[in-house]
């Protein structure tokens, strides 16, 4: 393709690809995200390839290999266009009748279908799967739109207009109002104001700016970053560039973890096509307008996610974070004024300039706006990445898109927000996804994690697990961090071992009120979240594990004890075939007995029993 | 020439010389923040938080360490609230319990407050100040002393644990570091360590004075601000 040089030359390009592309009319999108690619979708694609050219296809069918399409759980998945048919958990064997039956001759394969499991019918149409259909997917769709290998695609698609109007015909003044009016706001955790932060930089003097795209993502079970990275690294370019317009950087930085390599690879390849493409690089689209991206590598370190953190590793110091006396818009990357914002900030911006303020004001509640993409997990039907209105309830999400508990058991909480954030009960899923409503109830809409726990989750536990990881992560600069956390786990570890006191419960109050108040980076000021919140909600459960020396989930080793109820055991033998430790005896036919003194309290016989006859008390 | 910005802490306007740090125009006009990683001369990473003040924007208050922020015109701050005072405390709770074989920390245990320690004692022989950090890159150029670790792995450790020519034997490490001197009473052994206490007749002064530096002997253990006397080096 030749190099753009003006708007013109964008908007003719994009659509005689359009042209091109729709020319073939029949589409297999096949998603080749990190959560497919993990249910082995290469091997389905290969096989595909394979088969259309045996059956001498290749020609008539367009297969476009996608980043993440959300649903990860039925992965890999496929959709094909035109009928929007929705395949999931094929397999390479799958590929022949794929082929033959589906794209030749447009019939349906029953097998492939998803099948609900709440009416436990198959659904043929994506459209109609209730796991979409209940969302409101602004960003996650364009990822099934474009092959992010594939600049052309996304030029196509309309990608870079938003580009091209705001360094056309917009003052940076201008997409700054435009960014403070849309209410959009940072989306990495502290929700802060994306337009204030723009018109901070943009007034700070300074010859050399930069804008850094943070891809660091690390808390536990998120991953909408990386799916936006790898499933469209050319949006959050786009939206890096129009706020390097904005406040007037030459210089950006995508800093994404090392962990993540197919992102890597996906944001390396988009600033390379772009930069061939002159969309990066000098005079862009014959505008004044100059800027070059550089992808750098994080090592994976929880606190290098933090934004002074990121610009120490940046200069290629230690991942330790700064005083932030003087904000990071003023004094950030090598003392420069620097505009950090998360991915999915920056890859709100293009649709915002695109649609317009009151097409992104529509959505969301008063002070939060757009949507929010939301990574749900734990014990529920359906898992994957979800995108929602801000204001969305959390019922709505966990029983409506989630498809509420598994095995039938009740669902108890909801933690928000990964280590940071908090615990909310079950009383409170009435809550809006609301950026200052859930920090109102000691929790937090965070980077978008969200873990949902039934009664089988013990909440000290929880907290503590929370507390693990933000202990091990913690840089160790500070006092109240590094001690504060050591200690509030070394009471948590007490409690759930059946050493704590009442006192303890004080004190671990005391602390983590400390720690949030002194600490000297958001890691710290923040680890004390999940003990916080657990305390504030579910302080019975403390109390439990003090008073009466038990745990009411059945989850801390020490205070529990395995034993066979002989109603229901049928003597069937699995248990004692399981059992790794030889804890269990018993002869055919014949009630089981648990040995308690060589019983590791591991819970493989419990999850193997098929008659349930394991209790623990 | 120097120029003046006015600041206010505790009630009191102050001219402070600009691009000071709070901390250090406090000590100069001597009110008492206790501190432990700041020694003057050397930079400020607020790594133990003792030095924390209430600074009042707007009828807001916020928590920082004052050894980090920058003297402007018209910034208000508080150093000795019972807000600061209880945070103070807990933190100075957290550090006596991990190395209470040390003077100056038993000192600072007393000067802000801590009665009683709720925590196991470790007896580990380093709070991770990065005093000698500091002073071996930033006065000597030596960098033969470093950090390694993450978390409770962190520590103080020469370049790839091995390279000791780097080492120009100044021994300002010695001289700066917390934990050269023992208690008052000697080394507690493992297993019997105790909160010293026994300096609270010092506090009496203290606390009669707060907002004022009385040269109690406190500050001598871990080199206080006003004992320091490194400004000559510098």
């Amino acid at each position: 393709m030749p190099r753009l040089s003006t708007k013109e030359d964008l908007e003719i390009i994009g659509k005689q690809l359009l042209l091109d592309r729709q020319k073939v009319n029949k589409i297999l999108i096949i998603c080749g995200g990190t959560g497919c690619k993990v249910s082995k979708s290469q091997d389905v694609i290969d096989a595909l390839n394979k088969e259309l050219l045996m059956q001498e296809m290749d020609s008539e069918v367009h297969m476009r290999v996608t980043g993440c399409h959300g649903f990860c759980e039925q992965g890999p998945i496929a959709v094909i266009e035109p009928g929007n048919i929705f395949y999931c958990h094929i397999t390479p064997d799958d590929a022949h009748d794929i082929v033959t039956k589906t794209l030749k001759n447009g019939e349906i394969i029953e097998g492939l279908l998803y099948t609900d499991p709440v009416s436990g019918g198959k659904v043929p149409k994506e459209s109609e799967i209730p796991f979409y259909e209940a969302q409101d997917r602004q960003l996650l769709f364009q990822n099934r739109e474009v092959n992010p290998r594939s600049i052309e695609d996304y030029i196509a698609i309309g990608g870079f207009s938003a580009l091209a109007k705001a360094i056309g015909s917009l003052a940076p003044e201008e997409i700054i109002r435009d960014i403070k009016m849309s209410g959009l706001r940072g989306r990495g955790g502290g929700g802060f104001a994306t337009g204030r932060k723009w018109a901070e930089c943009r007034e700070a003097p300074s010859d050399e700016k930069y804008v850094i795209c943070n891809a660091d993502e690390g808390d536990p079970g998120a991953y909408m970053d990386r799916c936006l990275l790898e499933g469209n690294p050319f949006l959050v370019l786009e939206g890096m560039m129009i706020g390097a317009y904005a406040i007037g950087a030459t210089k950006g930085y995508i800093y994404v973890r090392n962990e993540y390599p197919l992102a890597v690879k996906h944001a390396r390849l988009a600033v390379q096509q772009a930069r061939k493409l002159g969309i990066l690089g000098e005079d862009i689209l014959g505008s004044s307008f100059s800027f070059d991206v550089e992808v750098a590598r994080g090592g994976g370190a929880f606190v290098c996610g933090e934004s002074t953190a990121l610009m120490a590793s940046l200069e290629g110091k230690v991942g330790e974070p700064r005083p932030k006396d003087v904000h990071t818009v003023i004094d950030g990357l090598w003392h420069k004024p620097t505009t950090l914002n998360n991915v999915e900030t920056w890859a709100n911006v293009p649709s915002i300039i695109l649609n317009g303020v009151n097409w992104f004001a529509s959505k969301g509640t008063k002070g939060s706006k757009g949507t929010k993409i939301l990574a749900l997990t734990g014990r529920i039907k359906n898992t994957g990445l979800v995108e929602v209105a801000m204001g969305t309830t959390i019922r709505h999400i966990v029983f409506d898109i989630g498809g509420g508990a598994t095995n039938g058991k009740a669902i108890k909480a909801v933690q928000t927000g990964g280590p940071s954030g908090g615990c909310l009960p079950v009383d409170k899923f009435d809550l809006p996804v609301d950026f200052d409503v859930l920090y109102e109830a000691g929790s937090m809409v965070g980077s978008g994690g969200m873990v949902v726990m039934d009664e089988s989750s013990c909440m000290v536990d929880v907290a503590k697990y929370f507390l693990t990881f933000l202990q091990d992560e913690s840089c160790g600069m500070c006092v109240p961090c590094r001690l504060g956390t050591d200690r509030m786990l070394e009471i948590i570890t007490d409690i759930t071992e059946g050493r704590g006191t009442s006192e303890q419960i004080d004190l671990l109050e005391e602390l983590a009120d400390t720690v949030t108040q002194t600490s000297l980076c958001g890691l710290g000021k923040t680890a004390a979240n999940p003990v916080l919140s657990t305390l504030r909600y579910f302080r019975d459960e403390y109390e439990a594990h003090i008073k009466n020396k038990e745990c009411p989930a059945g989850v801390c080793k020490v205070l529990i004890e395995y034993s066979m109820d002989p109603e229901k055991c049928t003597g069937c033998g699995i248990c004692k075939r399981a059992c790794i430790h030889g804890a269990i005896s018993g002869e055919k036919k014949e009630v089981h007995l648990i040995d308690s003194e060589l019983c590791q309290k591991c819970g493989i016989c419990r999850s193997e029993c098929k008659f349930e006859a394991i209790q623990v008390s | 020439m120097l120029h003046y910005v006015t600041i206010n802490i505790d009630g009191a306007d102050i001219k402070a010389p600009k691009g000071s740090s709070v901390l250090e125009v406090a000590i100069e006009y001597g009110i008492c923040i206790p501190h432990l990683c700041h020694v003057p001369g050397l930079s400020d990473i607020g790594a133990c938080r003792l030095c924390i003040v209430e600074n009042v924007t707007n009828g807001r208050a916020a928590v920082t360490t004052s050894c980090t922020l920058k003297v402007q015109e018209g910034i208000a701050l508080m150093s000795n609230t019972d807000r600061i005072k209880k945070l103070r405390q807990n933190i100075a709770e957290l550090l006596v319990a991990q190395a209470p074989n040390s003077r100056a920390i038993q000192d600072i245990a007393v000067r802000c407050g801590v009665k009683e320690v709720r925590y196991p004692f470790r007896n580990s022989d380093c709070v991770l100040c990065g005093r000698c950090v500091r002073a071996c890159s930033e006065l000597w150029h030596a960098n033969a002393l470093g950090f390694i670790g993450r978390g409770k792995e962190r520590h103080v450790e020469r370049p790839l644990n091995m390279r000791e020519e780097f080492c120009k034997g100044c021994d300002y490490c010695i001289q700066l570091c917390p934990m050269t001197i023992t208690p008052c009473d000697g080394p507690m052994r493992p297993g019997e360590e105790y909160l010293c206490g026994k300096c609270e007749s010092q506090l009496m002064i203290t606390e009669d004075v707060p907002e004022s530096c009385v040269w109690c002997r406190l500050g001598e253990g871990f080199n206080c601000g006003r004992y320091a006397g490194l400004k000559a080096v510098r």
